[in-house]
């Protein structure tokens, strides 16, 4: 009987051996892939990838994703601040205030924007901004950023601030803070890393965003624009646009961008895993 | 002024349960107050009406009047009343994202107590040293509370709330949670505080509430059933209820 337990033990550990594999290759087979031919490119092209424009169509030359990779940070982080501070402040109003109206509303708007289509929030940003600004632009691309990554960043922060035991609450409220106090003296810090992970994943994902800057920032390659009045481009639309055509130099490029965009992300995630320090409670 | 706290006819209902019933009590300035009875009895609930903490609880409904210090705690704002109370709780909570030494500045800060960093340092250490806790740990007040014991993080909650300067101290069964040693320790720094601050504890240990207590309210089932000096009650229990609790029989 015992023997039959345990092999049925080592079968299921086995088992979920297996599964977790299985899941874990496609990633792996991706990354492997990235990396593969991204290196190629970004070997040939050396570190004019990072400084250069990209060539005509038909070139021998891969030139670089510069307006791309600026872009990009451009976009990503003027969206940051307003992310940031919209999200974070409903946040608070939803966990100070539960039963508020107001904090309601904002739980439900939230909840409900997540499932928004990123098209639809390029087009009404088309709408919004760039028609009554007369031109695309990184401003423009970095509002329509911001209204994507909002519900994320607005669920993440109000479920790290939740997870801060309410017992600090009634210690703070104990030697005179206010409410306010109590926020931004004990349960920000507290929550800080749950905090600083949530808005590198917000800057990460809106990195990747794609179809939310179809129609906002205008796709401009032939030069490096760091004015966020101007166009610009973003990694994922050079990709986007590159990969489908048939230049071979293009795809090359798209390759090379790709595995930009991934040193991005694992950046990213080793600052998360090594920088931020949890608070031992 | 002739009490530190006048509680009259106080009853508290949460969501229509009558919690406190009809409680009426007063504490002199500068004794120990203990508020014992069996669990469950509304001792931790009354001790949060005094500073208001039962703000917190959602759903309540109270009657009556609380004076802490000559006003009406229902009719000043709960920040500011705050300000002259400070609380222990059962579970030591010093803040974990603050070094030993910030846990006891920032409630001195807070309450204009210290400004500049002398001062500041000063009323640390005599926090600590209220509290025994400075001896164990004077070489190390940059570090994080989770490396102090329980009954350590205990004490350093006591310093925290003495560094408010506060006239009146709640302790809320500060050793239910912590080890006889560091019990001990806590027991002798509060008898200890008697002279600086009025203290009113809740406990349901009576032989805890023995050693410390100068006036005692027994509670049970949210009503008064005894009160008076702690050498009467303890000798010569009016109440047939008090005599059982105090020999453990409820």
């Amino acid at each position: 009987m015992s023997r039959w337990r345990d092999v049925r033990d080592k079968l299921f550990i086995l088992l979920v051996i297996l599964m977790s594999a299985i899941a874990l290759l496609p990633l792996l087979h991706m990354i492997i892939t990235i990396a593969i031919n991204g290196i190629q490119t970004i070997a040939r092209a050396g570190i004019r990838f990072f400084t250069d424009i990209p060539p005509p169509p038909i070139s021998r030359d891969i030139g670089g994703i510069a307006p791309s990779l600026v872009g990009s940070f451009i976009t990503t982080l003027t969206s940051l601040p307003i992310t940031i501070a919209l999200a974070l402040s409903a946040a608070i109003l939803s966990t100070e205030f539960p039963s508020n109206p107001l904090s309601r509303l904002t739980d439900i708007l939230s909840r409900s924007f997540a499932s928004i289509p990123t098209i639809v929030v390029s087009m009404f940003v088309y709408a919004l901004v760039v028609v009554p600004m007369n031109r695309f632009s990184a401003l423009a691309g970095a509002v329509a950023l911001s209204l994507i990554s909002l519900p994320y960043a607005y669920t993440s922060f109000s479920s790290a601030l939740r997870s801060v035991p309410q017992t600090y609450r009634e210690a703070s409220y104990s030697i005179g803070m206010n409410r306010w106090q109590t926020v931004i003296k004990v349960f920000i810090p507290i929550a800080r890393k749950a905090i600083v992970v949530s808005i590198l994943i917000t800057f990460a994902r809106a990195m990747g965003e794609t179809a939310t800057l179809l129609f906002t920032v205008g796709r401009y390659r032939v030069g490096v624009n760091i004015d966020i009045r101007a166009p610009t481009d973003t990694i994922p639309l050079l990709i986007f646009d590159f990969i489908t055509t048939p230049f071979k130099v293009y795809h090359e490029i798209a390759w090379g961008a790709a595995l930009v965009l991934l040193f991005i992300y694992i950046a990213i995630f080793i600052t998360v895993k090594t920088i931020v320090k949890e608070v031992k409670l | 002024m002739r009490y530190a706290i006048e509680i009259k006819n106080l009853n508290l209902y949460i969501s229509d349960r009558h919690i406190l019933k009809n409680v009426s009590m007063d504490i002199e300035p500068n004794t120990i107050h203990v508020i014992m009875g069996p669990s469950g009895s509304g001792k931790t609930t009354l001790l949060r009406v005094i500073n208001r903490l039962i703000d917190l609880t959602p759903n309540i409904k109270v009657s009556g009047e609380v004076y802490v210090l000559g006003r009406n705690v229902f009719e000043i704002d709960p920040y500011t009343l705050r300000r002259d109370i400070g609380m222990v709780f059962q579970v030591p909570n010093p803040f974990p994202h603050m070094s030993i030494y910030w846990n006891i500045a920032i409630a001195a800060r807070l309450n204009g107590v210290a400004r500049n960093k002398r001062d500041l340092d000063e009323v640390v250490r005599w926090a600590l040293e209220k509290a025994m806790l400075w001896d164990e740990v004077k070489d190390r007040l940059n570090k994080y509370p989770n490396e102090l014991s329980g009954g350590q993080r205990q004490r350093l909650c006591l310093a925290r709330a003495l560094a408010m300067k506060p006239k009146i101290l709640l302790l809320d069964e500060p050793t239910a949670n912590i080890d006889p040693v560091n019990a001990r320790k806590l027991e002798e720094a509060i008898v200890s505080l008697k002279n600086d601050v009025t203290i009113v504890m809740v406990t349901h240990s009576p032989h805890q509430a023995a050693r410390v207590a100068d006036s005692v309210t027994l509670i049970y089932d949210g009503a008064v059933v005894e009160q008076g000096a702690a050498s009467r009650i303890f000798l010569h229990p009016s109440n047939e209820f008090t005599a059982k609790f105090l020999r453990g029989e409820i």
